[in-house]
Parts: structure tokens; C-alpha cells; sequence
């Protein structure tokens, strides 16, 4: 176990980008705030402040975790936990390759390869209310989303096709929190993906009834995610699924 | 010995923080993969592989849910209730709930007292977060804590053979004859 502690500290020592100083954990405040999930009666849900990174984890700071845990290197990586497509991009195991730039998002993740990398970095994937509370931010306030024009700013990117090479992280704008990317490059996991939707509700009937009970119905851009994220298995990869890891808040901190 | 085996393993995963991923002796497309820790109703903390070795039906509940939790368990009795008696004393059944907070081990033990379930054979027991979601996601269940303290949740029961792999699975309580023909497939002779 101690030598699996100085493994890591090596390594990250070594990674160069894939330092955690390079993506930071973040506050986001806590609130109560009007999600778009039905959340019974009450209308409002509470989140409690917690820290969420900077950017998505890129597969610079995804490499340097595989090489300390190899087996969540591809083609080691059991099956029940990741697709056949897991890290399909790569040129190898241990090589990103031409296809994977260090500072791009790292994706064909499954939700389980994702909850080991923030399990190991002590942190852990955000749940979606805390991801739809940084989401609601623009760069300016904490809840834009009933602004029309930064609601079709997000509506643009989805509209917008992503062809076959994703952006690197941080080349727009950071939100109110100072996150990027959280619209606009890829999509996220969250540790309670596959509980969004009612559980009498077909995802693949997501526009018919499934989508009933759901609020904030002009929200499409989060209705879409969620809609996203229900189609989903635990073990899938996907060409533009990523994920960004977040920590409970210190004891006494916002 | 595999109660000894499960606790061991679940102390490791207790300890290493590294729960997800990489059981060697465990074959790729097996639950056991996963190392979870379990709360029983024998006040034991286990490893979710607890019960390898047998085939085992798993399902997952929390203890306050007024109707379904008890149809869950009638339903299991019911399935098993099938069997000839040497299949039945090979099966094993392992009911996780995600309510850890309030599924003790004296809840779960009133549970078993109460559905007079075979303690040699079944276990009650609860996990807590993230190995609940994890455990959940192996099996395809779904479940959403209400701003009420209840929970939303979708209802499947899981049969895997002494491996860990699953055989099937039904979605039904009662009734589902493949999922009862494949119970007695799995069962009908010692593993190996």
C-alpha cells in the first residue's frame, strides 16, 4: 500500500501537465436552487458547497493515472467495467497518440473508469445537482439560465457538429466559478447518471412522457444532458464523454 | 471460509481507497470485479463478493419502502420456493440496500426475523455511498433519494453463477418462467 502511495507521488511528479496544480478543485457556493429534475414536492433543491476541477481531466492527466493503475489501462480493464471502445482512440495502452493530444479532454471513459480516476485523486464525480448548480453560471452570474441568449449560446454549441478532434480544454471562457468547458466540448459523467430520469420513464421515449415531469422546460440544453446521460450503461464509452472529478467542501468553507 | 474471504477483502478495499477495478483471480465479466464493502444483519462488514462460490440471486431495496421492499422478498421466496430442496440449499441471496443510513444491522436483522428468511443462506445487508451506485450500476438498478427522504426506484432481481457473472435477470416479482428455468439451470449441480 505505501509503495502504491509513492508510485503515484512519482509519477504525478513526473507528468508535467497532468500535475493536480494544473486543474485545480474549485469552490462552487452552495444554494438552493430550481432544478430540472422533478424532486417531488418541494420545488427547490439544496446543495451543499463543494469543490468541482477546473477543466475536464485530459488524457495527459488520464495517462499518468493508467500508468499508476494499470489495471485501468486498456485491454486490462475488465469488461463489466468498460466497453469495448474504452480508450479506443489511443494508439496504445500506455500512448495517446496523434489521436488523443495531451490537453484535450480525455473521453471513451466509462462512469466506472471515471469514479477510479477521482477515487484516486481522494475526489470523487459530482452528482448532478451540484454539476447542473456550476452549469447554470455564465461568466458573469451564478444563474443565467433564464437569460435567452446564453441559453442559445449553449443551444448553438449542441447544434454545432464536433467533428473527428475535440478542442483542448480551457480555450473559451471561464464561468462565474472560474470552470471551463462546462458547456461546450464535451459531455460529463456524473456519479448519479442513471437515476435522472423517473424510474417509470423510457429513455428512449425521452420526448414523449418521460419529459413530462421535468422542469424547466425552455431549458433544453440540461434536459438534453440529462436525456444523455439516461441512455447511458455504467460500462459505455463515448466518443465525446468525458468527466471532471469534485471534492466536498472543507468543514466551515462556502 | 468465504465469510472470512469477503471480510478480508472488504477491509482491503476499506483501506486502499482504490475499490473500483482489478480482482485478479475473478474473471473479466464478473460483478466480483467489483470490491465494495457491505453492512449485514450479523453487524459483519463483508466484501460484495461475500457469497462467490454459489450462485446467488442479488437485489437491491431500502428497508422504509412500505409496499415494494416486502414484495421483494416474498418474490425471491416465491422464486426459490421452486426449487427442489438440494438446489435451493445451493442458492444463495444477497439483498443490498442502498439506505445505510437507515437500514442498520438491527433494521436488517428485523427484516430476516420477520420474512423468516434461511440465515445460513440469505443475507441482509446495506452499502454506502459510492459502492451503493456502484453496486447498482453493475446490475442495472436504478434509484433517486426524493427531497421526501423516499426514494424513486426501478426494480430488477439479478441471478449469477458462483463466478460472479450474470445469468439473467427479471424484472418481474412473480411469474417470469425464464428466469425460473434458468434458476434451476444454475443451481441443478455443484459448481464445477
Amino acid at each position: 500500500m505505501l509503495a502504491r502511495v509513492a508510485l503515484i507521488g512519482a509519477a504525478t511528479l513526473c507528468a508535467g501537465a497532468a500535475t493536480p496544480e494544473g486543474n485545480p478543485f474549485l469552490p462552487v457556493a452552495g444554494a438552493e436552487f430550481g432544478s430540472a429534475l422533478p424532486s417531488g414536492k418541494q420545488d427547490k433543491v439544496a446543495v451543499r458547497g463543494f469543490l468541482l476541477q477546473r477543466h475536464p481531466v485530459t488524457n495527459a492527466e488520464f495517462l499518468a493515472f493508467v500508468r499508476t493503475h494499470p489495471q485501468w489501462q486498456r485491454g486490462s480493464a475488465p469488461s463489466i467495467f468498460a466497453d469495448g471502445d474504452y480508450l479506443g482512440h489511443w494508439s496504445g495502452p500506455l500512448d495517446p497518440g496523434p489521436g488523443a493530444a495531451p490537453m484535450q479532454p480525455v473521453t471513451r471513459v466509462s462512469w466506472f473508469a471515471a469514479e477510479a480516476y477521482c477515487e484516486a485523486q481522494q475526489a470523487r464525480l459530482p452528482n448532478w445537482y451540484e454539476w447542473e448548480l456550476a452549469a447554470a453560471a455564465s461568466t458573469k452570474k451564478r444563474d443565467a439560465r433564464s437569460e435567452a441568449t446564453w441559453r442559445q449560446q449553449i443551444l448553438d454549441w449542441y447544434a454545432h457538429p464536433t467533428g473527428d478532434s475535440l478542442a483542448a480544454v480551457e480555450q473559451g471562457a471561464a464561468n462565474f466559478y472560474g470552470l471551463y468547458d462546462i458547456h461546450g466540448l464535451v459531455w460529463e459523467w456524473v456519479h448519479d447518471f442513471d437515476s435522472l430520469l423517473p424510474a417509470d420513464a423510457d429513455p428512449e421515449r425521452f420526448c414523449g412522457s418521460g419529459a413530462q415531469n421535468l422542469q424547466q422546460k425552455e431549458n433544453y440544453a440540461v434536459l438534453m444532458r440529462i436525456a444523455l446521460l439516461g441512455s447511458l450503461r455504467a460500462a459505455d464509452t463515448g466518443h465525446a464523454v468525458g468527466f471532471r472529478c469534485a471534492r466536498d467542501a472543507e468543514e466551515g468553507k462556502p | 471460509m468465504n465469510w472470512l474471504r469477503g471480510a478480508m477483502v472488504g477491509a482491503l478495499a476499506y483501506v486502499s481507497m482504490l475499490s473500483v477495478g482489478g480482482a485478479a483471480d475473478v474473471p473479466m465479466d464478473s460483478l466480483y470485479q467489483l470490491h465494495a464493502t457491505l453492512a449485514t444483519q450479523k453487524g459483519a462488514s463483508v466484501g460484495f463478493d461475500m457469497y462467490q462460490g454459489q450462485p446467488t440471486v442479488i437485489s437491491m431495496f431500502y428497508g422504509s419502502c412500505p409496499s415494494y421492499c416486502p414484495m421483494l422478498i416474498t418474490a425471491v421466496q416465491v422464486y426459490e420456493s421452486h426449487l427442489d430442496e438440494a438446489s435451493r440449499a445451493r442458492l444463495r441471496v444477497l439483498l443490498v440496500s442502498f439506505d445505510a443510513a437507515h437500514d442498520t444491522p438491527t433494521r436488517l436483522a428485523e427484516l430476516s426475523r420477520l420474512h423468516r428468511a434461511d440465515p445460513e443462506r440469505w443475507t441482509f445487508a446495506s452499502a454506502k455511498e459510492p459502492d451503493a451506485r456502484r453496486i447498482a450500476s453493475l446490475l442495472g438498478f436504478h434509484y433517486r433519494k426524493l427531497a421526501d427522504g423516499s426514494f424513486d426506484h426501478t426494480q430488477v432481481i439479478t441471478l449469477v453463477d458462483s463466478e460472479g457473472r450474470v445469468v439473467t435477470s427479471t424484472t418481474k416479482l412473480i411469474g417470469d418462467s425464464a428466469f425460473e428455468a434458468k434458476l434451476r439451470a444454475t443451481t441443478a449441480s455443484d459448481p464445477q
